[in-house]
């Protein structure tokens, strides 16, 4: 515990001093959000419906801090730590060096926590922001999907021959999901021969998932994106615990 | 104890290349050992194994009577080790560095008190990075120091280091030495090792072609100076000529 403690303590300074993390996790979900209110305000997500578009909107903002750290920040991290041999260095020290990946998810799980909250803070004090689903299932939701993209950036970080490759597979990854999944750009305003591409993309899923939690909709009708994620979620933690690479 | 390290008959191939063959040593207490050759001797290589991190194809290895790959956690508690190259974060500090490395140890030692002997205890907050090569040196072996270890493993300690930085590194080992550590290095330098080791092993595309004390390497050479001698055991001589 003495070893963890320490360990996450530096590594949060060291992700703090690289500041990426605190633009992309923190300060850009709260940009789209404060973008998204300035254009809808309070007006309803459609004709008729008992939520308005930012409430139908929280749930995909709420994403970015999750895929900013799943699957640009750990599979960077990783490869990086692999390629200066840390993580070879902690194999002939008495500590296991599974260690310093658990402090890495521990930080970018950190992040997205962080992120939630000022979101749900600043939605609800200046857009009239109300929950209307069962704030526990919203969290298991929000805890499932962070586990699924997590596990996408671990196999991603794990896998990669370099920090080089893993960047490139990052970016691939993290920018497509971004603009596409509906994390940024509302998934309800797409065409819908656009909605069916990004229906491909995982994180849509999950935005489904997190939607569907916080507006208070019947989960059945979102079965399906449950079971991708729990699938992503599944198969990457396979892969990676399998095939991870420690050097 | 009778050795803190011993290998026997290590070997070890990358397909068909052979790294080490059939290679056999050991290390007392409180003396210093060095392993030497050229590059891709096969130094590396059997560091790697006596470390535990690479696995051997056959042979057997302990330090401290522990097995590295069975008893990693016993044993690196009293094991010190430096690689080649620094492993360490981008932006990480001396001191946070530091802390971080003793956090690994049931009892580390004060590192503090370290970096003071050390000379470098003014550093405690500046970037690993933008230490001089020999502040880095001075640093990557308190690092090996913090657990308080028994042994000692340093992989070519002073290459790139300038004359007067070498020259402290080898009074520090010195002064180590004299402590009771045993130490096993590898190293290209002679001069180096005529200071400090008391037994020396020279690697020659994996195998031994010497084993013995600095003196012994001489006398039992064409030459005077261990410099000479060690290139006549490795056959650099030869192959440079070839070369030309």
């Amino acid at each position: 515990m003495k070893t963890f403690n320490t360990m996450l303590k530096t590594e949060m300074k060291l992700s703090l001093r690289g500041m990426d993390m605190l633009i992309f996790a923190i300060f850009m979900p709260i940009i789209v959000l404060v973008v998204l209110g300035i254009i809808y305000g309070d007006r309803p997500a459609f004709e008729g419906a008992s939520y308005t578009f930012l409430e139908q909107s929280f749930g995909a903002v709420v994403s970015i801090a999750i895929s900013a750290g799943g699957v640009m920040g750990l599979p960077l991290v990783i490869s990086d730590y692999r390629g200066k041999k840390i993580l070879k260095r902690l194999k002939v020290t008495p500590a296991q060096p599974v260690i310093i990946l658990l402090v890495q998810i521990t930080i970018y799980g950190l992040y997205a926590l962080t992120s939630l909250v000022l979101l749900y803070l600043i939605a609800s004090v200046f857009y009239s922001f109300r929950m209307q689903g069962d704030i526990l299932q919203f969290l298991l939701g929000w805890l499932l999907v962070l586990i699924s993209m997590f596990s996408i950036g671990i196999m991603v970080g794990g896998l990669a021959k370099n920090i080089k490759i893993a960047g490139i597979l990052a970016s691939l990854l993290y920018f497509p999901m971004l603009i596409f999944s509906g994390a940024t750009l509302p998934y309800e305003v797409m065409p819908s021969a656009m909605q069916k591409v990004a229906d491909l993309l995982p994180l849509t899923q999950g935005i489904k998932l997190l939607k569907a939690t916080s507006l208070g909709l019947p989960v059945e009708n979102v079965l399906p994106s449950i079971l991708v994620m729990l699938v992503i979620a599944g198969v990457c933690s396979f892969v990676s615990i399998r095939f991870f690479k420690w050097e | 104890m009778e050795n803190v390290i011993v290998v026997e008959q290590l070997s070890k191939s990358y397909g068909d290349l052979v790294a080490v063959k059939n290679l056999s040593l050991s290390v007392k207490p409180g003396s210093v050992f060095g392993l030497l050759g050229a590059n891709g001797a096969g130094k590396s290589t059997t560091v790697e194994c006596i470390l535990g991190t690479k696995k051997p194809d056959g042979g057997s290895i302990s330090i401290l009577d522990l097995s590295p790959i069975h008893d990693r956690k016993t044993l690196f508690e009293k094991v010190g080790v430096q690689f080649q190259e620094a492993h360490y974060q981008e932006s990480i500090q001396v001191g946070e560095l530091c802390e971080v490395t003793a956090s690994l140890y049931k009892n580390p030692t004060d590192y503090k008190n370290l970096l003071e002997q050390f000379g470098i205890a003014d550093k405690l907050k500046a970037p690993v990075k933008e230490l001089s090569g020999g502040q880095k040196q001075r640093l990557f072996i308190v690092l090996a120091l913090i657990p308080n270890p028994e042994v000692v493993l340093l992989d070519e300690l002073t290459t790139g280091l300038d004359a007067r930085a070498r020259r402290d590194v080898w009074q520090i080992l010195n002064k180590l030495k004299g402590a009771g550590l045993s130490i096993f290095l590898t190293s290209h330098f002679m001069d180096e090792v005529e200071v400090l080791c008391d037994t020396i092993c020279i690697l020659k595309k994996g195998e031994t072609v010497f084993y013995g004390t600095v003196s012994e390497a001489i006398k039992n050479s064409p030459y005077e100076k261990l410099e000479d001698a060690y290139l006549w055991y490795s056959d650099e001589e030869d192959n440079k000529h070839e070369d030309l």
